[in-house]
């Protein structure tokens, strides 16, 4: 235990247990700590993350929505970090849903964690965009009549390199997903299936336990003529009915991440990126304007 | 000695650059430029122009009134002509062009003009009559004739040839100044570059050089220092390169987005020991800007966002987190004219509160707002300096007037700058990234080296969620102390400006300040002393200075580029001390010299207050 760790305050049986347990081994079992890891989070339930995970790692707890824009600025400006995001599905979704979408586009290494409940739980329980459309749960007034956002097919329209779904309660399957994910290079979206047992009295444990099975495809796009059937398989899960099929949906290992694509602007990105390059020495700037005055000289 | 030029032309001809090459082409002769763009938010075919001051000192606005109008086309010519002092230059051709098909100029204006020339259906030629009636020089040209013997000569398309139109006009202002126009010819040579578009120019200049053009102002070469010729947007990338800038993020738009590409263009930068890189990030919105840049500077990169009224809107929840968690961070405010979309394209300091408040929540903001190119530079440095200092967003207001203007500047003020990170800490172990200390400045460790927790809820030393009201109280202290502690440590003589000691003091802020500078000459002519208090840093506000500068004078007049007196009434929120009388201007146009002039003689005879309308 570490002595700084915070109180945890999730409600008994909340799925997020089963997520932090399993992101604590993956991240053992990789061998990660703030050193090289940072685990960045949103608001709602699941942005507690960083302050309850039992690993020596550091947490950067954002806004509402924003944590791929806090993600992006820290993975680019210090890409020998990894960089993993516990989210809501509100947060993703909802309030997020722009920068989720522009994060599939640049394919920037990171792993977006959507903690998938359907429900607004830390505000009481309000539909989240992942809630079926006529679903009551427990704190609506009325039945949802909004239509829901396919987690799946929005990742795979946007460009994610590598989808998958998974259960907060299979810990033992959701930590090796988690794993597979840090170390794709690319960005990762993994949405993870989680009961609320205060707000969200449908898609309850015994609902799930009907439902889920592991899934037994190849995933791999191995090369572009490969890109199209595959996503066709990836899109066939995410709107399965009645079954829910858990693992890794898609990973397309042809796409080249946001990190190598600078290097063709930057070619000392990697060996020289800002967070590693000196900028003073002794309170004076090292940088040389010269050549950059020059330009302007008359 | 001053000379004020004007071009014109529909947007996208080219009269930005040409008027780049203009203001090149006069440095190079040794003079000092001050050249200001103004443009309607379109890509082709709406009237721009750009205004140009020549002088042999440095200078800092333009006139509404001009001594040479330089055009080729019919609209110019309409929308400038009752500016015009001395010679404008003009094509013959387009004499019978009537005002009335001019579908782009809007009625406001159009009535304007016909009620200047007292004619419904004006044409060209009654311009030129009512030019001829106030004795102006007119230069007729036949551009097109010119230009179709560059074509003959070339042997390339007239389309291509036509475009050289306002290079000959630049030629003829050449002679009519009395300068060589080899001047001409290197500048050309600088900003184009290209061997098929230099030789076309070089040879309108040649067919130029044959027309017979008077040499009026009869200007001579001058000595000059090593000088360097930059807009408002390039001086502030300039600073932040030089300040050690790692990580810049933007999201398209006017008059911002300038600066991000310069910085991307030269995101390589020569270094001591090799070369750095700075991450240039165009990202999907404002939200991401902002937050972006706060994410990077967690990792001990200085970073920095630049954006406008609408972007920095959206950015007000991440200054806010910012604050929070005591992150550095720089926010360029490119200010133009609001509120909603405005004015895109045009000036205005009507945000200076909104800067001041931005955000959810008590924080130190710590705004600065520069006055000149050479500011807009230096304070770009300046402000990483003291957001790493005292661990908090630094909002650096740049207005508009200034980012698209250009200037001569010194080449030695480009010298190593003064790098000041603030406390870092050395023991990462057991490590509290709010450590409450004294003075409320924790040492900072960047992401990677300790194990550090950030959150935008109220959190304890380590960065934990803690909602206590104890830890609470105290936390919230601790952060607030850092905005006493600036106010201790940055000196007043570093908040503002002063120039000259009369018994009238002005208060300004941003741009007005440069045409304040060069109307006190003309002030002290006519008796008139003044001290000139420009405003650099709103908050912390330096109390003590402006109270002793404020003393015992006799009339206290407020110059700003907004309706409602912004710093004025900061000032008189931070010492008790208003105006007595307030010039003020809200077009979204540039205060200009002789406008502000006139209004200082409507103030001395008593008015209260004088609102400003000039420029197009």
């Amino acid at each position: 235990m570490i002595e700084d760790l915070e109180f945890n305050d999730w409600c008994p049986g909340c799925g997020n247990f089963g997520i932090l347990r399993a992101e604590e081994e993956a991240l053992g079992e990789l061998g990660l700590d703030y050193k090289n890891a940072i685990i960045v989070s949103g608001i709602g339930c699941s942005g507690k993350t960083p302050h309850f995970i039992n690993v020596d790692i550091s947490g950067v707890h954002t806004l509402h929505g924003r944590s791929i824009a806090f993600a992006t600025g820290i993975k680019l400006a210090n890409p020998s970090l990894k960089v993993i995001l516990n989210v809501g599905d509100g947060d993703t979704l909802g309030i997020g849903l722009g920068h989720f979408v522009s994060a599939g586009r640049r394919n920037l290494s990171f792993v977006i964690m959507m903690h998938d409940n359907g429900v607004y739980g830390l505000t009481k329980g309000q539909a989240s965009p992942t809630l079926p459309k006529g679903e009551k749960t427990k704190s609506l007034p009325k039945p949802n009549i909004n239509a829901p956002i396919n987690p799946i097919s929005i990742a795979i329209a946007a460009g994610y390199s590598f989808v998958a779904r998974a259960y907060a309660y299979d810990t033992q399957s959701t930590k090796e997903i988690i794993k597979e994910a840090i170390l794709h290079k690319g960005s990762a979206f993994i949405d993870v299936l989680q009961p609320c047992p205060t707000y969200n009295d449908i898609n309850t444990i015994d609902w799930y336990k009907e439902r889920i099975y592991k899934l037994d495809i190849d995933p791999n796009v191995n090369n572009p003529s490969q890109r199209l059937e595959k996503i066709k398989q990836a899109i066939d899960i995410a709107y399965q009915e009645d079954k829910i099929g858990i693992g890794i949906v898609y990973k397309d290992l042809t796409i080249e991440p946001f990190e190598d694509r600078l290097l063709s602007n930057i070619p000392g990105y990697i060996q020289y990126y800002p967070a590693k390059t000196e900028i003073s020495n002794n309170n004076r700037s090292i940088s040389d304007l010269t050549s950059l005055i020059d330009e302007l000289k008359v | 000695m001053r000379i004020d030029w004007l071009i014109g032309g529909p947007q996208g001809s080219g009269v930005d650059t040409i008027s780049l090459v203009f203001a090149r082409s006069i440095a190079k002769a040794g003079y000092f430029v001050y050249g200001n763009r103004e443009y309607y938010s379109n890509i082709k075919g709406r009237h721009s122009y750009s205004s140009l001051a020549i002088s042999d000192k440095q200078i800092h606005s333009i006139n509404e009134n001009i001594d040479i109008l330089a055009t080729f086309d019919a609209e110019t010519l309409f929308q400038h002509f009752h500016e015009v002092k001395k010679v404008a230059i003009y094509d013959q051709n387009l004499l019978d062009t009537r005002l009335n098909i001019l579908y782009g100029v809007e009625k406001e204006i159009a009535d304007d003009i016909k009620s200047r020339l007292n004619n419904n259906d004006p044409k060209i030629s009654d311009v030129i009559q009512y030019l001829k009636d106030k004795n102006i020089t007119l230069i007729p040209v036949d551009i097109g004739s010119i230009t179709r013997s560059v074509a003959n000569d070339l042997k390339v398309s007239s389309l291509i040839a036509d475009r050289t139109k306002n290079t000959i006009v630049l030629a003829i202002s050449m002679r009519l100044l009395g300068l060589d126009l080899s001047f001409l010819e290197m500048a050309i040579k600088d900003v184009f570059k290209d061997k098929n578009t230099v030789d076309i120019n070089k040879k309108a200049i040649d067919k130029a050089n044959e027309l017979d053009i008077k040499n009026i102002f009869n200007l001579k070469q001058i000595e000059k220092d090593d000088r360097i010729l930059l807009d408002g947007t390039t001086a502030s990338a300039l600073g932040k390169i030089n300040a050690g800038l790692g990580f810049q993020s933007y999201y398209p738009i006017t008059p911002a987005s300038d600066e991000s590409t310069y910085i991307e263009a030269h995101q390589i930068v020569k270094t001591d020991n090799g070369t750095r890189n700075i991450v240039v990030l165009q990202t999907e919105d404002e939200l991401a800007a902002i937050n972006s840049a706060v994410g990077a500077a967690l990792t001990g990169v200085r970073s920095a966002t630049a954006t406008s009224g609408p972007g920095f809107s959206l950015m007000s929840e991440g200054i806010s987190w910012a604050g929070m968690n005591e992150v550095p961070v720089v926010i360029t405010y490119y200010m133009r004219g609001a509120p909603a979309t405005g004015l895109p394209t045009r000036s205005g300091q009507g945000d200076l509160e909104f800067a001041l408040h931005v955000g959810h929540g008590e924080f130190p903001r710590i705004v600065i707002a520069s006055g000149d190119h050479k500011e807009v530079y230096l304070d770009a440095i300046w402000a990483f300096n003291i957001a790493e200092k005292y661990q908090t967003p630094v909002i650096h207001i740049v207005e508009k007037a200034l980012a698209n203007s250009f200037t001569t500047l010194n080449k030695s003020l480009f010298d190593r700058a003064n790098i000041e990170r603030g406390i870092l800490a050395s023991n990462f172990d057991n490590y509290k990234r709010f450590k409450f200390t004294d003075n409320g400045i924790s040492p900072r460790a960047f992401l990677g080296q300790a194990r550090i927790f950030y959150t935008g809820d109220e959190h304890n030393e380590f960065g934990h969620i803690d909602e206590e009201s104890v830890n609470r109280t105290k936390m919230y202290e601790k952060r607030m102390k850092k905005l006493l502690l600036a106010d201790q440590e940055i000196k007043e003589e570093d908040r503002l400006n002063v120039y000259g000691d009369g018994d009238i003091a002005v208060i300004t802020w941003g741009s007005p300040k440069g045409v304040l500078l060069d109307i006190m000459p003309s002030l002290e002519e006519k008796g008139v002393n003044i001290t000139l208090i420009q405003i650099k840093m709103f908050n912390p506000f330096p109390k003590q200075l402006v109270k002793n500068l404020l003393r015992d004078k006799k009339l206290i007049i407020d110059v700003e580029s907004n309706y409602d007196a912004q710093a004025e009434k900061v000032m008189k929120r931070e010492i008790g001390i208003g105006a007595d009388a307030y010039i003020l201007k809200w077009s979204g146009r540039q205060i200009m010299s002789d406008e502000l002039l006139d209004a200082f003689d409507r103030v001395l005879k008593g008015n209260k207050k004088v609102v400003l309308t000039g420029g197009r």
